[in-house]
């Protein structure tokens, strides 16, 4: 550590470049994760509230409603149907009117349609679950939540592949630039390392500080950049509060697990903080194996 | 031991600094590598190094074939050859005790065994005073002797020495050439120079190198320009 330190303070202009462009390539990658996980959590939550309602002819029968819901669960796309009576249709009427006796008086239950309102397994299913059942006769009425859900895909859709790039451009800036760097130090060290392999050193032994280095300096700017983000986040969160109000929660659906994103919370944060640390860690010591490779593969 | 057998070694350019060189020098033999500059002295100390790999011919070390492009045990080789290079090799950001140390430290011997055994070698060099001065605080017999130190410190069996009184003056010259000496016996010593007062004082086999040519093997020690 005292050597790392030392070797640092000796070429404080390449540290700084090499730290800076760590620090903003992992800055960038963790705003990202984050904006991504977000934004995952909004299209996982709108995805747990009903997503197409479709009301039926006020004379269709129960016996074709089931039909249609039935045909529907047999698609594979729907999660769950929930059907709403004519007398439970009246239900919610009243309880959303309980203070308007004069709007009461007017509605009788005959008048009310009955409905069904689906989940589907998957956003993508909505249009075409919505394209059915307009084409069945006893429909009145589709609702489905197309523009935010439409909206919310094309933005996730956008933001992985702008991920995707902003990811592929930085982890390559930032090896070709600790690459640079670490060969530059290496270059300073060229007679010690000559002596050091006359003396009998392995490849590892020469190889190691300046992974080390790289490591340390990798470590230095995912802190740093995690740090900075955790803070803005902890600043933004009464603005975020209050325009979630009403979503319980978010969280990121992975496989094998289920991330709670929102409110913020020490999971997310211990999770974000680990990839930080891989990521900035990882290339700068991906970096500086590159780097000395090289050297060694050069030298005798 | 070590066995030249025919060994020739041709540069790029076509210019030869050793040719059909044999001799062999048993454990723990001393011997001096002497010729005016340009004999190939050097290339001998850099063949048995493996810095050079021989154009023909064998190098064996302890019946290891060190000049097989087949060898890949050259890191075991070097950590048993203690060096003391021409221009010494002593590293200017490292004070006296850390240049010492990177000969324990690359073989990976535990911290206080590299702090006991510099002290010794610092001891046996006369610089036990000096451990923590840089480089730049040195004068030229110092330096010689801090290299001197690297190179004997550790399990090293082998001791090669290129002009190690080179640019030194009569007194820190002898000083140097006690030192080895003191090592006489213990390890195989190789000392390249052409100190004729040296080599004829110290009555020890010497090996005379001529335009890339072993020109003499005298046995009884002796030298002349």
């Amino acid at each position: 550590m005292k050597n790392v330190l030392i070797s640092l303070r000796r070429t404080p202009y390449q540290t700084l470049s090499a730290f800076l462009v760590l620090f903003f390539s992992l800055f960038l990658s963790v705003a990202l994760f984050v904006s991504l996980s977000f934004l995952y959590g909004i299209l996982g939550y709108i995805e747990t509230r009903p997503q197409v309602t479709v009301y039926f002819q006020t004379k269709t029968s129960e016996a074709d409603i089931f039909k249609t819901r039935d045909e529907l669960n047999q698609s594979g796309k729907v999660l769950s149907i929930k059907y709403i009576s004519k007398d439970e249709a009246f239900e919610i009427y009243k309880n959303l009117n309980k203070n308007n006796p004069l709007l009461l008086e007017m509605v009788s239950a005959d008048i009310l349609p009955p409905s069904l309102e689906i989940f589907a397994k998957k956003p993508i299913y909505l249009p075409e679950i919505a394209e059915y059942l307009k084409k069945q006769p006893s429909v009145d009425e589709v609702q489905f939540q197309k523009d935010i859900v439409d909206r919310l895909l094309t933005l996730t859709s956008i933001l992985r592949k702008v991920t995707l790039v902003f990811f592929t451009f930085l982890i390559l800036m930032s090896v070709v630039v600790l690459t640079t760097t670490t060969m530059f130090k290496i270059a300073l060290k060229k007679d010690e390392i000559e002596l050091l392999r006359l003396l009998g050193a392995t490849n590892f032994y020469i190889r190691k500080p300046f992974i080390f280095e790289s490591i340390f300096l990798g470590f230095s700017a995912s802190v740093l950049s995690f740090s900075i983000l955790a803070g803005l986040l902890f600043y933004i969160s009464p603005f975020l509060s209050s325009y979630l109000r009403g979503t319980p929660a978010l969280s990121l659906n992975l496989d094998f697990y289920q991330l709670a994103v929102w409110p913020l919370n020490p999971i997310f944060l211990g999770v974000t903080l680990a990839l930080s640390l891989l990521f900035g860690m990882g290339i700068a010591a991906i970096a500086s194996f590159f780097a000395t490779q090289k050297y060694l593969r050069e030298s005798i | 031991m070590i066995k030249f057998d025919e060994v020739t070694k041709r540069f790029a350019l076509g210019n030869t600094a050793v040719e059909k060189v044999s001799f062999t020098i048993d454990d723990n033999e001393f011997v001096f590598l002497v010729g005016p500059s340009g004999a190939g002295k050097t290339t001998i100390l850099k063949l048995i190094l493996r810095e050079y790999l021989p154009t023909s011919g064998s190098i064996l070390i302890n019946d290891l074939d060190i000049s097989s492009k087949n060898f890949h045990d050259t890191v075991m080789l070097r950590r048993s050859i203690g060096v003391v290079f021409q221009d010494f090799k002593i590293l200017p950001d490292k004070d006296v005790f850390e240049n010492v140390a990177l000969s324990l430290n690359v073989v990976g011997t535990q911290r206080l065994e590299v702090k006991k055994q510099v002290k010794n070698a610092l001891e046996l060099v006369s610089l036990s005073k000096k451990e923590h001065v840089f480089p730049a605080q040195l004068s030229a017999g110092e330096l010689q002797r801090v290299a001197i130190a690297r190179a004997i410190i550790g399990d090293r069996t082998l001791l090669l020495a290129d002009e190690p009184t080179g640019n030194l003056d009569p007194k820190t010259s002898w000083e140097i050439m006690k030192i080895f000496k003191k090592l006489e016996g213990k390890r195989t010593i190789i000392v390249a120079t052409h100190n004729t007062d040296i080599v004829n004082s110290m009555q020890k086999r010497v090996l005379v190198m001529k335009d890339g040519l072993l020109a003499k093997d005298n046995r009884k020690g002796g030298y002349e320009l």
